[in-house]
């Protein structure tokens, strides 16, 4: 049977990095192929070439028996493939079916809503979307939502979809009925690109897999007869051994006490962390974490509840005196929270600590110690620049998150509370990151370590608390930790 | 939900921040921006049927061809200058106070109620009006901050409003309480001479462009060498690190704006003060644009503010003598302002 | 009463008009903080048109190509190259205020300007709809421009909701990165919804140009393209409120005219505050609202 998709010797470049470097890519029709990879593996990089998001430097494209080249995502539709982006691509204050129609031909100039509503429905009753046409997207949950970018594709005539990192934002319930939907997908001869760097997804269903690293093709097999282990293998090209398992140890007092916190987007929650213990909070993205971060570090107003540090109470103390206090975050949003990118090295190294010394005294700063400073911390956590005044935005995503880091542990802090703080780096900058946070936790600092992935929040953490819906759904020590029950936690309140 | 930076190559810059500034070579950009508006401008001379070197010819002439006609440019440039480094610093902090002619009116009117109302001698004359002046046209910017923080209304809607409000405001009180009964025209009686401002000999020029330079040096210091001029630059890049940082946008924002409005009150009261020595109806029309103008050409750094405004003092000290000269219109001269604001803009974004 | 009815429908015209373009560039996601001089470069081009040419349709059609050349002026650095909206649009309202007073003077051939007067536009009476009592005079004998503001705002609101090319716009002032993913180009959109406003908004100054004053001064239109700005927000970005917040604009107005005629002790200055004074009383009041464009103001990607 001819490949609806056959994409041959890809290649791509932004500046010195090969994005792609010669990828080579069959779909067959009624078939799920899961592409495989780390973060900057370059799985996005090929599937914005495909949409004709990015044109390639090299390679050619055969869809449907005809190539397609310097196209655009125009182009891409009209020949039949849809894309459904990890960031929906939703206008949230129109409505479902005026999120149909815009860019539709088929909608017509006058637009005819209520023709493509009818349609909406049909096509969502075929496929089990339960969708209603006159909803605003701004009301529906992500997962909902996700069926909207799907339902476009649907109405189109796709006959090649590709989904990129399609779960990252779905309950589990939500998975298993996404899996459905694609399912039916197949049965109907549609192609399916599966774009992920979940391995337990990809064994469960895709047909085959193509496993990608450091732009290149590191493996092909179909999923029937891989192993775990194997596919694991080659996506890093390594033994995934856990590298040094934190050692447990007795924590000490209470450091850090919440009680009953709430605020818009969660509450009420309770935790207790002691001083050399790492508290991490596992949950799909979504359920309130961010929420509970920057309440915690003051930059969300808490509604009711307390939160004591070392005995002193900061349920309404100002970011600055939580950081006098020994409070340090490390927020999720790397781009334009932790981080100001256009601004130097030193400066952003000084970023929370601009009143006092070393980097200023009364009212005045004092360049010359602040950048003695700056050139130390540097050395320490290794920050790869030109110097101090090197601009932030040049930086590498690991460079940039070791200047976060090095901010906020160099203060010795008495609590972290770190929210994905190894999102979007290579794995020797991740091993770098988490041995700084086993580090500060082994100095007797309390931490609370959020992260969506779940591996992650399991080598760190010595205690793991799931958060569903704004709330705790469950507790455990790792130690004893059952993935199963972790797994009915995150489902947290079906829809 | 909250995406960290990710593969994509270029993210989308959320939050408000003025993006003018951190660009490699940007003084040269800022004078090829320049020169691109002369030649326009040129260009429309000939258009006119003159002859674009006569014309800037005289131009020149008009504005140093004497020490009399260089101290009127001093003159033009101090409220230019100290209003555009209050506005550079708003900028900075990525706030968009374009409230600055309002400021200055009232500015005009503070000095000249104090002047009036209590006759002192020099030098308390001059500081307590010139205070006075400072104090109004900060009031006057409280009053747009006040609404735009308070009820989250867009800070150029309020300031640039209350700028109409200012203008009706100084008719209202010229043809009131400080107006001079059977003068023909809105005036104020002439100010005590006590309260007059210094001028130099021969050349006219007044104190106050020291005043200026030395407020936009200090304003300079500011910005780079404090605490606060470092959370007005944070704020200005990003308003989540700013609040991440543990600076209060709220505090940040009434302090810079009533900064701003001081510094143009002043520009205000020294104009009444060194100028006219009455307040006068439309004394500060267009002031607040060129204050704009200025500090954008001076690409938000208060230092470089002082060339950008002696270069706008020097155009339209000149461009009356072109008028009169050479026929061509004197407001060739907002056109050529105009054109410079465009192309600096346009050469200036930073390409994130 | 219908007089002074008459007289704020009058007023309200030219804002109407700059509402409407303004309408089209913020829902398509760029600060229309340039309606000043896209105005009155229309009433520039409108003044001057007619007196050149002898016929007030050129003169309606100078008009739209004068603010619709500002209007690119405002698309090229603010959407092309991404530049701050505000400032841009400032910087527009300068532009247009020195070419205006520079050319009226190059006109005349030196340093005076040259002094037009033309007979303002004539009201045109409906046939039939004119004789109706108490709406007749007030709604159907308005002169030409007017009824062609109210027909406006209908073609806006329908163009707005019911078209893919309306659709589009809305979509690029709420996520344009979405207009892209589907296949649109929402630079595009955005720079010829800003032109388009340039054009709607130069009519808008040959209303006050041609239909009220009958000829051009410099910086004639004084302010009313931030009342027009007003006016749209206030009616958060549809039609027919912004429209409607224009009236109340121009029944201030008139009230004051008003209040002169009849020689009340109210100092003329003061009067002449209440529209902006209002503008900043119903801005205050309402706060900032939900309507507002997502994306209105943030520089598109290069991707």
């Amino acid at each position: 049977m001819a490949p609806l998709l056959k994409m041959r010797g890809m290649v791509r470049t932004f500046g010195a990095l090969r994005a792609n470097d010669g990828i080579d890519l069959d779909v067959q029709p009624g078939q799920i192929l899961g592409l495989l990879g780390e973060n900057g593996s370059g799985k996005s990089t090929l599937m914005k070439v495909l949409f004709g998001m990015l044109p390639p430097d090299a390679g050619t494209i055969i869809f449907r028996g005809r190539e397609l080249s310097r196209h655009h995502p125009r182009e891409a539709m009209a020949a039949g493939i849809a894309m459904i982006h990890q960031h929906f691509m939703l206008i949230e204050a129109m409505t479902v079916v005026e999120n149909v129609m815009l860019g539709w031909q088929q909608a017509g100039r006058v637009i005819r809503t209520a023709a493509i509503a009818a349609q909406v429905r049909e096509a969502s009753r075929r496929f089990g979307l339960h969708l209603d046409p006159a909803a605003l997207v701004a009301t529906l949950p992500l997962g909902r939502r996700q069926r909207v970018e799907i339902l476009k594709a649907i109405l189109r005539d796709a006959e090649l979809l590709i989904l990129d990192e399609p779960t990252s934002n779905l309950a589990p319930t939500e998975i298993a009925d996404l899996l459905t939907i694609l399912r039916r997908l197949r049965a109907e001869g549609k192609g399916i690109i599966f774009i992920t760097h979940k391995l337990p997804e990809v064994l469960e269903i895709c047909d085959e897999v193509v496993v990608l690293r450091d732009g290149r093709v590191s493996g092909r097999a179909p999923v029937a007869g891989a192993s775990r282990a194997r596919l694991a293998e080659m996506m890093v090209g390594r033994d995934l051994a856990r590298a040094h398992k934190p050692v447990p140890r007795t924590p000490g007092g209470v450091r850090l006490s919440v009680s009953d916190l709430t605020g818009p987007g969660f509450g009420s929650l309770s935790l207790d962390v002691r001083g050399g213990e790492i508290l991490g909070v596992a949950g799909v993205d979504g359920n309130g974490q961010i929420e509970l971060t920057d309440t915690l570090a003051g930059m969300r107003r808490a509604q009711a509840g307390r939160i004591v540090l070392d005995g002193r109470d900061i349920t309404h103390a100002p970011v600055a005196a939580r950081v006098q206090a020994g409070l340090a975050y490390i927020p999720a949003d790397r781009a334009s929270t932790a981080l100001v990118r256009g601004m130097s090295v030193a400066e952003n190294l000084m970023l929370r600590d601009s009143g006092s010394s070393p980097y200023a005294r009364g009212p005045f700063l004092t360049p010359v110690p602040a950048a003695t400073k700056a050139q130390k911390l540097m050395t320490e956590y290794d920050i790869r620049a030109a110097g101090p005044s090197a601009v932030v935005m040049r930086l590498s995503g690991g460079n940039q998150q070791k200047i976060v880091v090095a901010r906020e542990l160099d203060r010795a802090p008495a609590v972290l509370v770190a929210h994905q703080a190894a999102w979007g780096l290579d794995p020797g900058a991740t091993r770098f990151v988490l041995d700084q946070v086993i580090a500060l936790r082994d100095a007797g600092a309390a931490v609370v370590y959020v992260s969506s992935e779940l591996e992650e929040v399991l080598e760190i953490s010595d205690r793991i608390a799931v958060m569903a819906g704004g709330q705790f759904a469950g507790e455990m020590p790792t130690a004893e930790a059952d993935l199963k029950q972790i797994g009915l936690w995150m489902a947290g309140r079906p829809e | 939900m909250m995406a960290p930076v990710s593969s994509l190559p270029i993210t989308a810059f959320k939050g408000r921040a003025f993006r003018l500034q951190l660009r490699e070579g940007l003084a040269g950009r800022i004078l090829l921006a320049v020169l691109l508006s002369i030649l326009c401008a040129a260009a429309l001379v000939a258009l006119s049927g003159h002859n674009p070197v006569e014309a800037f010819g005289a131009m020149a002439v008009g504005a140093v061809g004497s020490p009399h006609q260089i101290g009127a440019a001093l003159n033009r440039t101090t409220p230019y200058l100290l209003a555009g480094s209050g506005v550079a610093l708003c900028f900075r902090a990525g706030i968009i106070n374009i409230g600055a002619e309002g400021q200055i009116a009232v500015g005009g009117i503070g000095a000249t109620a104090a002047a009036l109302a209590f006759p002192l001698d020099a030098p308390f004359a001059v500081a307590a009006s010139l205070l006075s002046a400072a104090a109004a046209g900060a009031v006057w910017a409280g009053f747009a901050t006040a609404i735009h923080l308070g009820r989250r209304v867009h800070e150029v809607l309020t300031t640039l409003l209350l700028n109409f409000v200012a203008l009706l405001l100084v008719q209202q009180v010229l043809a009131g309480p400080l107006g001079q009964f059977g003068a023909g025209f809105l005036q104020s009686p002439e100010l005590p001479r006590a309260a007059w401002l210094w001028r130099m000999p021969s050349f006219g020029a007044h104190s106050g462009f020291l005043i200026a330079v030395v407020a936009a040096a200090s304003l300079s210091f500011v910005l780079w060498r404090t605490r606060f001029g470092f959370a007005l630059r944070v704020a200005g890049s990003s308003r989540p690190a700013a609040a991440y940082a543990g600076f209060s946008l709220p505090r940040l924002t009434w302090s810079v704006m009533l900064l701003a409005g001081a510094l143009a009150g002043l520009a205000g009261g020294i104009e009444v003060l060194g100028v006219h020595r009455r307040l006068i109806e439309g004394f500060s029309l267009g002031f607040g644009f060129k204050a704009v103008t200025v500090a954008l050409l001076g690409a938000l750094e208060p230092l470089a503010i002082v060339p950008a405004s002696l270069f706008v003092g020097l155009l339209e000290a000149g461009s009356l003598s072109m008028q009169r000269q050479v026929g061509v219109p004197s407001a060739l001269v907002v056109v050529i302002e105009g054109l410079t604001m465009l192309f600096v803009l346009a050469a200036t974004v930073r390409r994130a | 009463m219908t007089e002074f009815l008459a007289a704020a429908i009058r007023i309200a015209t030219p804002l109407m008009f700059a509402a409407l373009g303004g309408i089209l560039s913020e829902r398509a996601g760029v600060f229309a903080v340039g309606l000043e001089g896209m105005m009155l470069a229309g009433a520039f081009a409108a003044v001057v048109g007619t007196w050149w040419s002898g016929d007030a349709g050129a003169g309606v059609l100078l008009a739209t190509v004068a603010g619709a050349a500002i209007g690119l002026m405002v698309a090229t650095v603010a959407v092309r190259f991404r530049a701050d909206n505000m400032v841009t649009g400032l910087t527009a309202n300068i532009l247009a205020l020195g070419l205006t007073s520079y050319l009226l003077r190059v006109l005349a051939g030196g340093g005076q300007p040259v002094a037009i007067h033309l007979t303002p536009l004539a009201a045109w009476p409906i046939p039939g709809l004119a004789d109706l009592p108490v709406l007749g005079p007030l709604l159907f004998v308005q002169p030409p421009l007017t009824y062609l503001v109210v027909l406006g705002c209908l073609m806006l609101a329908l163009f707005l909701r019911h078209t893919q090319a309306g659709l589009t716009l809305r979509a690029s002032g709420e996520n344009p990165e979405a207009v892209f993913a589907a296949g649109g180009n929402p630079l595009r959109v955005r720079m010829l919804a800003v032109i388009a406003c340039g054009a709607i908004a130069g009519l808008g100054g040959a209303v006050l140009s041609l239909q009220q004053v009958g000829t051009f001064t410099d910086g004639m239109t004084g302010g009313r393209g931030y009342l027009a700005l007003a006016s749209l927000i206030v009616g958060r970005w549809d039609p027919w409120a912004a429209a409607a917040a224009c009236l109340v604009f121009g029944m201030a107005e008139a009230f004051e005219l008003r209040l002169q005629s009849f020689g009340v002790p109210v100092s003329s200055y003061i009067v002449h505050m209440a529209p902006y004074l209002l503008a900043l009383a119903v801005l205050a009041g309402l706060g900032r609202s939900s309507k507002l464009p997502a994306a209105i103001g943030q520089p598109l990607q290069s991707d």
